[in-house]
């Protein structure tokens, strides 16, 4: 191995740019590092060349441990952004720069940067300077200059950044012989995903300095293990749905888990669907391997050439939910693209058929608290218990009116969250309208849980609270506390009237498994109106499916007045924890009511279940 | 020569951008050179006609005399000694400016740029009494022997003060505009620190050095009111060469100090004419 990286840590103002970053580079290979800026790439380019000191790890080239040598002494060549030619020496002197300093004899250096110059296609240019060359021009030179002295290893911090899109394309084909040519040992760091399909032999993508995936840039496209590789290379739709019975299911669809792909029993599961897996038709397919998704509207389309680019808005599907990309504010359904022909007519309407998908690996815990900066810290500290409870990771939002208060915003949470017993907590402050931005940051990442206070019924502070629509809109169970969570053993799921929402069964299960708690189902119907025979056979059903999934629980049918005096009396009689609350869509309306009247009703917390969670 | 110095702008090269020749240039122009007549041109003008009114042979002799030649030539050295070591703090200064990052950072750079804005007076006055006999560096070094004030090294000290932020405003902005990769570029190709300063960034600096420099050396040429206070103007001992002509002119010598303000002022044109032709070509070439 040319390149061997070992747990590269570095930390700025005490964030980890570069985490634990290991890697191994073969000989004469043209490895890619991908990622957003900010990613800590060119860190850890920096850290390889010695011009960044690390906090820990180790650099090994050629199987030399040059983690303590001072760049000066690593042979490496390093190409920058922003070339960097020295403004007053010739194109020539430049390239013999690190020759003459090697005290390589005039006649030889000469020799060897017009043999460079003839390389990179500016023959005849020696006696320019910088100032009398073009960008691409300049970049090409910096590539002779850093290869000049044959270092065994070249590193390129985003060289074509800076340059236009068709000088890029021309100096990316001249790298790219020049390095096979050489047999040099390469690592590019770059933001573009087309440069690094095109370059690289392998590539590393990177985010908040960790290595997330390594592989050809076919795997990479096509085996994607994790959502943020699936979704930073190439374009796609990721659906979320849940693991039923050993099989991921999204909504209609049922498809196989991989074998190699942990999964757990009724936890959510990702999958992604690529646009030349979409096909639009009249029809369900007969063919094997495809599956329809369901009808849907064109909304948009693009012609690009050879394709057409087609967005298909599908409308709202119980027990599915899209991540990516992030349904804007306001709007609802799934949006798939699809990559057509450009000579084939797009219909208005279509069934949504899928070829093909990839499943991902289940998305890491997390848990989302929204904190508005005042009252009390309960809710935090319930939401602190509950990440520790789920092994999840934590994150808290505050929501700061304009970007003059995000600083002071984020000193306060950050503070409350420490208060509260969640210091490692990652603080998320974002600026705008409070429901919106709340909504929206449910959209954009896929939370196991929402935590939020819950607002007393005298509390007359409207504006200090996010609306409880805008977080249930997302689908995310949302859980309303109000004072200290006590530890939850009994867990009341209400199924209100109705039949019982299957989202909240599951939901509701998974959660009591990994709180060891038990569940009580609840009916309450009108007094003197027993419940028809559908409702018990539903409810066994419910009580069947967790039982299915390890739970001990039970039903119980109660008449009330009203919905909530039932489950509020239950609550009380049962000394339940928790009580949980099955949305349903279509009767968002008595639903609203139901919830507002349990929460003010009672004093202990309250999870609502999306249809689609 | 007039006691103090006009303040120089840093950039005194001409606009890149090419002006048109206009066909009737002349009432602008005429007005302009009619305001600057008194101003400038009369009192410029002034200085050679009286320093040649006795003749080329008065004004010989009056340069001659141990005094004069004394003042020139003290002038001359101490204006050099000024700008070589001023050349090199700016320099660092500079350096330690521009690519360090520290607290109070904003704060220094603006005390280092204070020379400029301070009355010399006061800055002859502040640093007797921090040297002088009753000051308070002067109590502690002075039975040890160091005693600058009323001695040359004082008269240097002096103009060190006065003349440190030229080099510092000529050479940091150039020193802003190089990259921070510049310097790295050179360390992955295997050169050190000091070889870096010496290959990649002094000669990238030429142009901001010379003009510093020259900036610095004709200040110190011409500086009166912190050297009158420091220097105690003593004759054949610290006297400058402004100090010499004011001395005469109070005398009543009227040729003689003329012919030393003439020389002087021939001096400045020289180093104007060259700091235009440098800057004027740098600008070109760069």
């Amino acid at each position: 191995m040319s390149i061997v990286l070992e747990n590269l840590t570095k930390v700025f103002a005490g964030r980890r740019v570069v985490d634990r970053f290991s890697l191994e580079v073969g000989d004469g290979e043209l490895f890619v590092l991908l990622g957003s800026s900010g990613s800590g790439k060119s860190t850890v380019l920096r850290i390889i060349a010695g011009l960044t000191p690390e906090n820990e790890g180790s650099v090994t080239l050629f199987g030399r441990d040059v983690t303590n040598l001072p760049a000066q002494e690593r042979g490496v060549g390093f190409v920058f952004q922003n070339y960097s030619i020295f403004r007053h020496m010739t194109v020539a002197q430049n390239i013999e720069f690190g020759l003459r300093l090697r005290r390589v004899p005039r006649a030889e250096r000469s020799k060897r940067s017009a043999e460079l110059l003839e390389r990179i296609g500016l023959g005849g240019l020696g006696g320019r300077y910088a100032s009398q060359l073009s960008g691409g021009q300049q970049q090409r030179v910096a590539l002779a200059r850093a290869l000049a002295y044959e270092p065994r290893v070249l590193l390129l911090d985003e060289p074509f950044g800076a340059l236009d899109a068709k000088i890029r394309v021309q100096l990316r084909r001249a790298l790219r012989d020049i390095q096979r040519a050489l047999h040099v040992t390469t690592i590019l760091v770059t933001h573009d995903q087309e440069e690094a399909f095109e370059l690289g032999d392998r590539i590393g993508v990177v985010e908040h300095g960790r290595l997330l995936e390594v592989g050809t840039p076919e795997s990479l496209y096509a085996r994607p293990q994790s959502f943020f590789v699936a979704t930073f290379i190439g374009t796609g739709a990721v659906l979320v749905g849940r693991c039923e019975d050993g099989n991921a299911r999204f909504g209609p669809i049922t498809l196989p888990i991989p074998a190699e792909l942990p999964h757990e029993e009724g936890g959510p599961i990702r999958m992604l669907v690529r646009p030349e897996q979409v096909r639009l038709m009249e029809a369900p397919p007969l063919e094997d391997g495809t599956v329809a998704l369901g009808k849907a509207k064109v909304v948009e389309q693009t012609f690009a050439g050879g394709t057409r680019r087609v967005r298909a808005r599908l409308p709202e599907i119980p027990g599915l939910r899209q991540i990516f990309p992030a349904v804007p504010y306001g709007e609802e359904g799934i949006l798939i693209d699809a990559i057509l022909p450009a000579d084939q007519p797009v219909p208005p309407e279509a069934l949504i058929c899928l070829t093909g998908w990839r499943i991902l690996a289940q998305p890491q815990r997390r848990v989302l608290a929204i904190d508005t900066g005042g009252g009390s810290t309960d809710a935090l500290a319930g939401a602190a218990v509950v990440a520790r409870t789920l092994g999840a990771s934590l994150r808290i939002l505050g929501i700061a009116r304009d970007g003059a208060q995000v600083e002071r915003l984020r000193t306060l949470v950050t503070e409350r969250a420490a208060a509260a017993g969640a210091p490692d907590a990652e603080v998320r402050i974002r600026t705008g309208d409070r429901d919106e931005q709340a909504a929206t940051e449910l959209a954009e990442t896929y939370y196991h849980l929402c935590v939020a206070a819950a607002r007393a019924a005298r509390d007359r502070r409207r504006g200090a609270f996010v609306s409880p629509a805008a977080m249930e809109r997302s689908g995310t169970p949302v859980l309303f506390v109000r004072g200290p969570l006590r530890p939850i053993q009994n867990l009341l799921l209400c199924t209100a009237i109705g039949e019982p929402g299957r989202a909240a069964i599951r939901f509701g299960g998974w959660l009591a498994t990994r709180l060891g708690a038990r569940v009580r189902l609840l009916h309450v119907h009108r007094e003197g109106q027993p419940p028809p025979a559908w409702v018990l056979s539903h409810l066994d059903l419910g009580v069947r499916t967790l039982h299915g999934q390890s739970v001990a629980a039970d039903y119980r049918v109660r008449p009330a007045a009203t919905p909530a005096e039932g489950i509020l009396a239950e609550a009380r009689q049962g000394e339940h924890d928790l009580i949980v609350i099955g949305k349903n869509a279509a009767r968002a309306r008595s639903r609203d009511d139901v919830t507002a009247q349990v929460l003010q009703g009672s004093d202990r917390p309250v999870l609502v279940v999306g249809g689609n969670g | 020569m007039s006691a103090a110095q006009p303040e120089i702008p840093y950039s005194t090269s001409p606009s890149p951008t090419r002006r048109r020749r206009t066909r009737l240039p002349f009432a602008p122009v005429g007005f302009l050179l009619l305001i600057l007549l008194p101003l400038l041109l009369m009192p410029l003008g002034a200085v050679f006609v009286f320093a040649f009114k006795g003749g080329v042979a008065a004004f010989w002799k009056a340069i001659r005399t141990p005094e004069a030649q004394f003042a020139l030539r003290f002038s001359l050295l101490i204006a050099f000694v000024t700008a070589a070591i001023n050349a090199v703090l700016g320099t660092f200064a500079a350096y330690v400016l521009s690519k360090h990052r520290f607290r109070g950072e904003r704060t220094l750079g603006i005390v280092v740029n204070l020379p400029v804005a301070i009355p010399t007076v006061v800055v002859g006055t502040s640093l007797l009494l921090l040297w002088g006999p009753i000051g308070v560096l002067g109590k502690l070094l002075g039975p040890i022997g160091l005693q600058p004030m009323f001695r040359p090294a004082g008269v240097l000290l002096a103009h060190l003060f006065v003349t440190f932020p030229y080099m510092l405003g000529t050479v940091k902005p150039l020193l802003d505009e190089i990259e921070g990769t510049y310097e790295e570029a050179a360390y992955t190709m295997g050169a050190g620190r000091w070889t870096t300063f010496r290959l990649v960034l002094l000669p990238a600096l030429r142009g901001g050095l010379v003009t510093g420099a020259l900036l610095t050396f004709a200040h110190s040429l011409g500086e009166f009111g912190a050297t009158v206070m420091v220097s105690g103007n003593l004759r054949l001992r610290t006297q400058t060469a402004p100090l010499y002509i004011f001395a005469r002119f109070e005398a009543g010598d009227i040729a003689q100090a003329n012919a030393i303000a003439a020389v002087l002022a021939a001096l400045s044109f020289l180093i104007f004419f060259f700091l235009f032709r440098y800057t004027g070509r740098t600008k070109r070439a760069g």
